[in-house]
């Protein structure tokens, strides 16, 4: 039997770990407004972001693929920053993936902030802060258990990406294909012990995160 | 000089339309719950809107509904201690007063907090997290907190209301004395009429959303303008009678109460006999004797027998029955003394001029 290729792996994580990244700060920002400000739209705006817990991940890849290809908006736009395309590249299986952990992040983040006691904010207020310093000296401190459960879930639920990311980045071994793709591949092609390797070694690492955020969990709440 | 007028309508019916101006010193906010105390607090911090109205302090405007301006909360420089004081959870009293140091350099920061702290007896207390700490010393830690900012004015809410009688005393005479040298404006809610008559320099009387009277505390609890006032202040003997018989020559009335079963001398008000009034005796204006008191100026003398005695921090109450059941207030040395208890034969005494007659309302 040849070697087992860990590089599926090691994209997954790579592209994880991006996502992620991306998904914390662009989460964390949605969950304030939504937890804090009235606006027109509040409910709506929530419910984009559920959007992609609830839609068949093919709904959710062709979306993207609408709007990061060649000739959508978002990829004619990176296209004429960056100088190449986004789509079936590792990048867009970064999007891919940070769009399926988005609702995760958003629905526990927002809960976290929506739980900081909103008068610590008022009394920040008024010794003279201004809404930057309350979010980052009282509401994120306070919030943060909860912020970082959550980005250990969005981090789990991007490592295991199928669907959408295998329409917007393809299934490019050596480039884009990842630990969840290579599984389908290998299973499709009678290649049985490799398939079996690659999800013993996804489903440990996802163990591991989720048993870490349980701990995390737990410990806040004591 | 804070100057506040403000007029703001709720969903459910509430209005709340108050004027009042706080000179430098103590004024106390004193009402029911939901008078709209609080309400007052938080317009003039900022963190509530009013629909209408001016709110401004030593010139500067903070708020003005007619010229468009609202200052942001930040800007306000207003000291606030919140009803559950609003420590940050996540710092340790030094870091909660550094926190609110910020005009400060940074240097200077942690000095200053740590003299304000030492300025409100919790030094030792200044690296440890709210939870740590015991009710009264996060009482001063939200003082100090307060005070860090170098604020305008400072308004506290209900700031007591959970402590012990001797913590609570200790930090109104901190609160006192410190206040002598900065002269800042000071709003101070309570429903405690003993922290109103203790702190206060001014009080300012709430009843649903509106201020019904205003003026040095022992002025306003001790002379209501009203007997729902009254009420409201705790002048605890408030009784409904009947005008006996009015002597104009003498200048005093005879008011029946109890149904009859207790005469009182009032002074000459302008009701005629048989109107029917509430009368007003402060507790602390009624003397108690063991045996019948003779060759006192006082005129009115009523014999009765100890029904009651409730024990307090500044004075104990001993309620009376002689027709109706009044109270008067005493030292613990007199209790002792006399040795007042339940069912013991005593006088009351108290002057004329200690009556006070309202038309009833």
């Amino acid at each position: 039997m040849r070697e087992l290729d860990l590089f599926p792996l090691w994209l997954s994580l790579r592209v994880a770990a991006a996502a992620t990244l991306f998904v914390v700060v662009a989460g964390v920002a949605t969950a304030w407004l939504l937890a804090r400000k009235r606006f027109y739209g509040r409910e709506a705006l929530d419910a984009v972001v559920t959007l992609p817990l609830v839609l068949p991940p093919t709904v959710l890849g062709y979306y993207l693929l609408v709007a990061l290809g060649r000739a959508g908006p978002v990829g004619r736009l990176y296209e004429a920053v960056t100088g190449g395309p986004l789509v079936f590249t590792w990048r867009g299986a970064v999007v891919a993936a940070a769009a399926g952990a988005m609702p995760l992040m958003v629905k526990t983040a927002r809960a976290a902030i929506a739980g900081v006691d909103p008068q610590l904010e008022d009394a920040a207020r008024t010794l003279g802060k201004t809404e930057w310093q309350v979010f980052r000296r009282v509401t994120l401190p306070l919030a943060s258990r909860g912020i970082a459960a959550a980005a250990m879930l969005a981090f789990a639920r991007s490592l295991g990406d199928f669907g959408a990311t295998l329409m917007v980045a393809g299934n490019i071994p050596g480039r884009t294909q990842t630990a969840a793709v290579a599984i389908y591949d290998a299973t499709q092609a009678g290649r049985d012990r490799e398939a079996a390797a690659l999800v013993l070694l996804l489903s440990a690492v996802a163990f591991a995160v989720l048993y870490l955020t349980n701990r995390l969990t737990a410990a806040g709440a004591k | 000089m804070l100057d506040v007028r403000i007029r703001k309508a709720f969903a459910g019916g509430f209005a709340l339309d108050v004027e009042l101006a706080a000179p430098p010193g103590v004024t106390i906010l004193f009402g029911a719950s939901g008078s709209g105390k609080t309400l007052t607090l938080k317009a003039i911090a900022g963190l509530e809107r009013p629909d209408e109205g001016r709110v401004s302090v030593g010139g500067e405007t903070l708020f003005d509904s007619a010229r468009g301006v609202s200052l942001p909360v930040r800007l306000r420089r207003v000291g606030y201690v919140f009803q559950n004081l609003a420590l940050f959870p996540h710092m340790t009293a030094r870091e909660n007063v550094e926190f609110a140091a910020a005009r400060l350099p940074a240097r200077e920061r942690r000095a200053r907090a740590l003299a304000l702290l030492e300025q409100f007896g919790v030094a030792h207390a200044a690296d440890r997290l709210p939870r740590a700490v015991s009710g009264g010393e996060a009482q001063r830690v939200a003082l100090a907190r307060a005070l860090a900012g170098e604020p305008r004015l400072l308004l506290l809410d209900e700031p007591l209301s959970a402590l012990d009688e001797p913590v609570k005393l200790g930090i109104i005479s901190d609160l006192k004395a410190l206040n002598r040298g900065l002269r800042l404006p000071v709003l101070y809610v309570t429903h405690s009429r003993e922290e109103a008559v203790g702190l206060g320099d001014r009080a300012v009387i709430y009843e649903r959303g509106r201020v019904v009277a205003a003026g040095e505390p022992l002025e306003v609890f001790g002379a209501p303008v009203k007997a729902s006032v009254a009420r409201l202040t705790g002048v605890e003997n408030l009784f409904e009678g009947v005008v006996e018989a009015r002597d104009d020559e003498a200048g005093t009335m005879r008011v029946s109460v109890g149904g009859g079963g207790c005469v009182v001398e009032a002074p000459l008000g302008r009701q005629a006999a048989g109107a029917r009034v509430t009368l007003a005796v402060r507790s602390g204006d009624i003397m108690l004797a063991t045996s019948e008191p003779r060759g006192l100026s006082a005129r009115n003398v009523l014999p009765g027998r100890v029904s009651r005695v409730e024990p307090g921090a500044e004075q104990t109450l001993v309620r009376v029955r002689s027709g109706v059941e009044w109270v008067a207030g005493v030292t613990r040395q007199s209790l002792h003394e006399l040795q007042l208890e339940t069912g013991r034969p005593v006088w009351l005494a108290f002057k004329t001029y200690s009556v006070r007659v309202f038309d009833d309302d």
